[in-house]
């Protein structure tokens, strides 16, 4: 019978389940309530459809922002085409995407020895803002910030120079870094 | 008049078991309607693999339906326990065997008979695509890091140098984000 659950199981505690975050017992628990429960199954239906629509969007490159080092090397094994462009402080980069590259990733290098937050910016000419990151993941054995971009959108930008600028905020805030990526067109005949 | 829709699970497992022609395919079809999707999450969440939980939905359900009518179900009102215990039977089977999902679908009957429940086809992945670049960069790592690279709170955790709880609150925050603005109608630009 189709009736409203008397006792619906928080989108919070479906969340863990589908992550893998209960312990046996109590996924035990859940898993029975589910099949006994259409609220909550139809509940956590859409929860898994959502990851589903992320892990694609993933395995398709559509990904912007700051990545993991964890994420890049999963993309990587998943077949994902990457143009990857390691910087160091004050380095310029001539960059561009070319055809069949999913993802184009920026390692902004850097010493974070004492850093505990990070700011990433990035400007254009005019010092027109492309985009901040307040509080950007960084690796600190790595040394570096992972910035991604999806091949499709970098191939369709312009010819530009990009400013990246890693700052460390909080107590001990200065500038880590300064980048530039030189960016050619794809018709522009790099 | 109760109709199908209305009757209980245990009600539709009598009305298979009883194999009265009319009422049986109807409640059938019911159980499918009702248990299927159930059965395709548990595979998803186990399996991790949509090919491999819509094999065990194919499996499973044949199985219940032909339990029921060899009247090998004891009670009819724990048809949901029952089905549930099947699947993780047929999971824990599948994962140890691969290759046995071909013979079970050679040994069941009537397999085209039963359509597979949808997917997130119907999920507007551009719609979603945005979402996750209006998400805080912390949020988006961490959804990524779960439903991507299949990572729970506490191997996050040790990735972003936080707590299991403070990504589980991180987390739950982006997802209900994420479901608020796929479902708003915005037009994508």
């Amino acid at each position: 019978m189709t009736m409203d659950c008397d006792a619906p199981i928080g989108d919070e505690t479906l969340l863990d389940y589908w992550s893998g975050d209960l312990a046996a017992g109590e996924a035990d628990r859940i898993e029975q309530h589910l099949f006994a429960c259409g609220d909550c199954a139809t509940r956590l239906e859409n929860i898994a459809a959502i990851g589903a629509g992320i892990a694609r969007l993933a395995r398709e490159g559509r990904v912007s922002g700051i990545i993991s080092r964890t994420l890049l090397n999963r993309m990587q094994r998943d077949g994902l085409h990457v143009r990857f462009y390691s910087l160091r402080p004050g380095e310029t980069v001539p960059c561009a995407a070319f055809p069949g590259d999913d993802l184009v990733v920026a390692s902004l290098r850097a010493d974070f020895e004492g850093v505990q937050t990070v700011a990433l910016k990035v400007t254009g000419p005019g010092d027109v803002s492309f985009g901040e990151v307040e509080e950007a993941s960084f690796a600190r054995e790595d040394g570096e910030v992972l910035w991604a971009t999806p091949g499709s959108l970098v191939r369709n930008m312009p010819s530009t120079r990009l400013r990246l600028t890693l700052t460390a905020t909080g107590a001990s805030r200065r500038v880590l870094g300064e980048y530039l990526l030189d960016h050619t067109a794809a018709d522009a005949g790099l | 008049m109760q109709t199908i829709a209305d009757a209980s699970d245990g009600d539709l497992a009598r009305a298979v078991a009883n194999r009265t022609t009319g009422p049986a395919e109807a409640a059938e079809g019911e159980l499918y309607r009702r248990f299927a999707p159930r059965v395709r999450l548990y595979g998803l969440r186990h399996l991790r693999d949509e090919d491999a939980a819509r094999d065990l939905v194919q499996h499973v359900m044949l199985l219940t339906i032909q339990k029921l009518r060899d009247g090998s179900v004891r009670d009819a009102d724990q048809i949901a326990s029952f089905i549930l215990g099947a699947s993780r039977t047929a999971s824990i089977d599948l994962k140890r065997r691969e290759r046995r999902r071909e013979k079970l679908r050679e040994t069941y009957i009537d397999t085209g008979a039963f359509a597979p429940p949808a997917d997130d086809s119907m999920l507007d992945i551009d719609r979603l695509e945005l979402c996750l670049t209006r998400l805080a960069e912390r949020e988006r790592t961490v959804v990524l890091l779960t439903f991507y690279a299949e990572r729970t709170a506490d191997e996050v955790a040790r990735e972003l140098g936080a707590s299991a709880g403070n990504v589980r609150v991180i987390r739950h925050r982006a997802l209900a984000r994420l479901r608020k603005c796929v479902a708003s109608n915005e037009a994508v630009s």
